[in-house]
């Protein structure tokens, strides 16, 4: 088994025995696509395919912060009690500790916002009577563009958890909360209501989430370990 | 650049006395001694896949590292946020030695183990563990293990799971059969399957050990181990120190504040204070009073202690004799000398209740050395 993958599993395998990041992600998970699926019925008036563009925007911040709740545990607690400092010292290299990581946080957080979607889904049937149709596009969104997503804000929030002191890391948790709110209020802004799921679309998400992603490689690779042993508490 | 620090008792002899250098260049040569399949796997820089059994052939040094210190430190300086921690401090540990690294909280021993490891940048001067630097040689990192005060556990993992994780990141051959030993030598095979959030400290620390040496690194940075460990423990810690380094020639670099347990463990021993090295040798050397063998004899009438000084001061192996006590003090020019002294002793027919080595304890020499610095001196 390559190392990566010996890194991702068993980042997986922490996230699911942590009892308060799942019930955190759980509630998240159940109670923002309830309250989004309102705002989404009252927008779509019963026309199917606006129902489907909201529901696939919704899904891209709640990815983001699913990302978000996972990575707490995954880089900032080793960060905390120093386990990463252990984990520096194995032939492994920094990219590549990092890189397990993102991955092992991406999966659980990807289950959870499929989770998340399930809900959304019933709920906005529910509420307006519309069925939602397993559309390539929505499939594609939810096979390729979420998961990029997550993988993004992973990568990005554990390098900057690793990289920053922990009073910065509570600054960046408060940036974090309003950046959330940002990205709702602008995916809703790039998807007007009416307009439904489209290629174009889901293909400049895919681009930015690309993009985040090498961004977020490119950060993983400017951290150092003296940045990081120098910033453990 | 400063000259390396050389215990007096290996001083003039090579800094790589305990390796036998055998080198094995195929499968073929060292076939006769281990298993096909274990052959297939060797190399001269991957050692591990030999059996305990085959210690000379598990501890072969590549012909490149013949003649390497398992450690070097060489005029090492290093500053955080414009103050000095490190100033110019150079020392070299052999391989297969138990070394202790001693000083006070913040003189700078979790610093230099940290630059050694490769996770601090020297500000100045060179550092090497088997020759190598390991701030980015992934080879050399295998064959180094840490322990620091974070034993480097998840606690929602099993004991078994946290050290098959390692055996993944090591490259771990058998891990399973790896894993079991290691339980059983730390006495936690029976909760091996249980969470280590559910441990006592001194498991953790136990577990820790374990961790470190999963892999069979030749080197093993071992920070305050005993930290938080009841006596038992520590003697556990102890004993497994000193089979590691026995038994499967590890050198051992040794950060404690346990004084009596460096001086049970350690063959040889710095002590850090004010950012430099105040002392770095043997622990027998370092010890004997006044760094010259000396011998307290105790008479059955103290108070023939003043002629008897008499007696043996004129001797040409006795540089000086006084009252000590009920006891006589002497100290001699040959550390074999005693017999001699007690000798003439007899002769002239006082009677010697008890004879013993006089040295000082580990902790009034580092007292004394960490006194200084403090007092400015």
């Amino acid at each position: 088994m390559s190392t990566l993958a010996v890194i991702a599993r068993r980042e997986i395998r922490l996230a699911l025995r942590n009892r308060s990041a799942l019930i955190t992600a759980f509630i998240f998970s159940i109670w923002f696509p309830v309250m989004s699926a309102l705002s989404i019925a009252v927008g779509a008036d019963g026309d199917a395919a606006a129902v489907t563009a909201g529901i696939a925007t919704i899904t891209l911040p709640v990815a983001v912060f699913l990302g978000y709740i996972f990575c707490a545990d995954a880089f900032l607690r080793e960060k905390r009690d120093g386990t990463i400092e252990t984990l520096l010292c194995a032939p492994v290299s920094l990219q590549r500790l990092w890189e397990g990581k993102a991955a092992g946080v991406t999966v659980p957080a990807y289950l959870m916002m499929l989770l998340s979607a399930a809900v959304s889904i019933a709920a906005i049937s529910g509420l307006t009577g519309v069925s939602i149709a397993a559309e390539p596009l929505l499939l594609l969104h939810f096979a390729a563009v979420v998961p990029v997503w997550i993988a993004a804000s992973a990568g990005l929030i554990g390098a900057a958890q690793l990289a920053l002191g922990m009073r910065e890391n509570q600054i960046l948790g408060f940036v974090f909360i309003f950046g959330f709110i940002f990205l709702i209020v602008l995916f809703q802004q790039i998807v007007p209501a009416g307009s439904g799921i489209s290629a174009a679309t889901e293909a400049v998400l895919a681009v930015v989430g690309l993009a985040l992603l090498a961004l977020a490689r490119f950060i993983a690779g400017k951290v150092t370990k003296e940045r990081i042993v120098r910033t453990i508490p | 650049m400063p000259d390396l620090f050389i215990p007096s008792h290996t001083r003039g002899q090579p800094t790589q006395p305990t390796q036998k250098l055998l080198f094995f260049t195929s499968c073929e040569e060292i076939y006769p001694y281990v298993s096909h399949r274990s052959c297939g796997k060797y190399s001269p820089h991957n050692p591990r896949y030999l059996p305990h059994s085959l210690s000379i052939l598990h501890r072969a040094v590549p012909e490149e590292e013949a003649g390497v210190n398992a450690v070097e430190v060489r005029g090492l300086s290093r500053s955080f946020d414009g103050r000095e921690i490190l100033r110019d401090v150079s020392f070299a540990v052999g391989h297969g030695e138990i070394f202790g690294y001693l000083g006070p909280n913040g003189a700078g021993k979790t610093t230099t183990i940290r630059i050694l490891l490769g996770l601090l940048a020297p500000g100045a001067g060179e550092v090497r563990v088997l020759g190598r630097d390991l701030t980015a040689d992934d080879d050399a990192r295998a064959r180094v293990g840490v322990l620091f005060e974070n034993n480097g556990l998840a606690d929602r993992m099993s004991a078994a799971d946290n050290l098959a994780y390692y055996a993944g990141l090591y490259g771990v051959d058998d891990p399973a059969e790896r894993i079991d030993e290691l339980l059983t030598l730390v006495d936690l095979a029976d909760r091996r399957d249980d969470p280590v959030g559910t441990f006592s400290t001194g498991m953790k620390r136990k577990l820790g050990i374990a961790r470190a040496i999963l892999h069979r690194p030749e080197v093993v940075f071992l920070d305050e181990p005993s930290s938080g460990l009841d006596p038992g423990a520590q003697r556990m810690v102890r004993d497994l120190i000193i089979e590691l380094s026995r038994r499967e020639e590890m050198t051992v670099f040794l950060n404690s504040h346990h004084l009596d347990e460096v001086q049970r463990v350690c063959s040889t021993v710095a002590i850090l204070a004010g950012g430099r090295i105040r002392a770095f040798d043997s622990v027998t050397n370092l010890t004997a009073a006044s760094g010259r063998p000396a011998v307290t004899v105790a008479l059955a009438d103290p108070g023939e202690r003043a002629r008897a000084c008499e007696t043996v001061e004129g001797l040409p192996f006795v540089t000086g004799c006084e009252p000590d006590g009920d006891a006589l003090h002497c100290t001699l020019a040959d550390p074999g000398a005693t017999p001699d002294l007690v000798a003439t002793l007899v002769g002239a027919n006082f009677r010697i209740e008890e004879v013993r080595r006089s040295s000082r304890s580990l902790e009034e020499i580092y007292l004394e050395h960490v006194g200084r610095v403090e007092d400015g001196a």
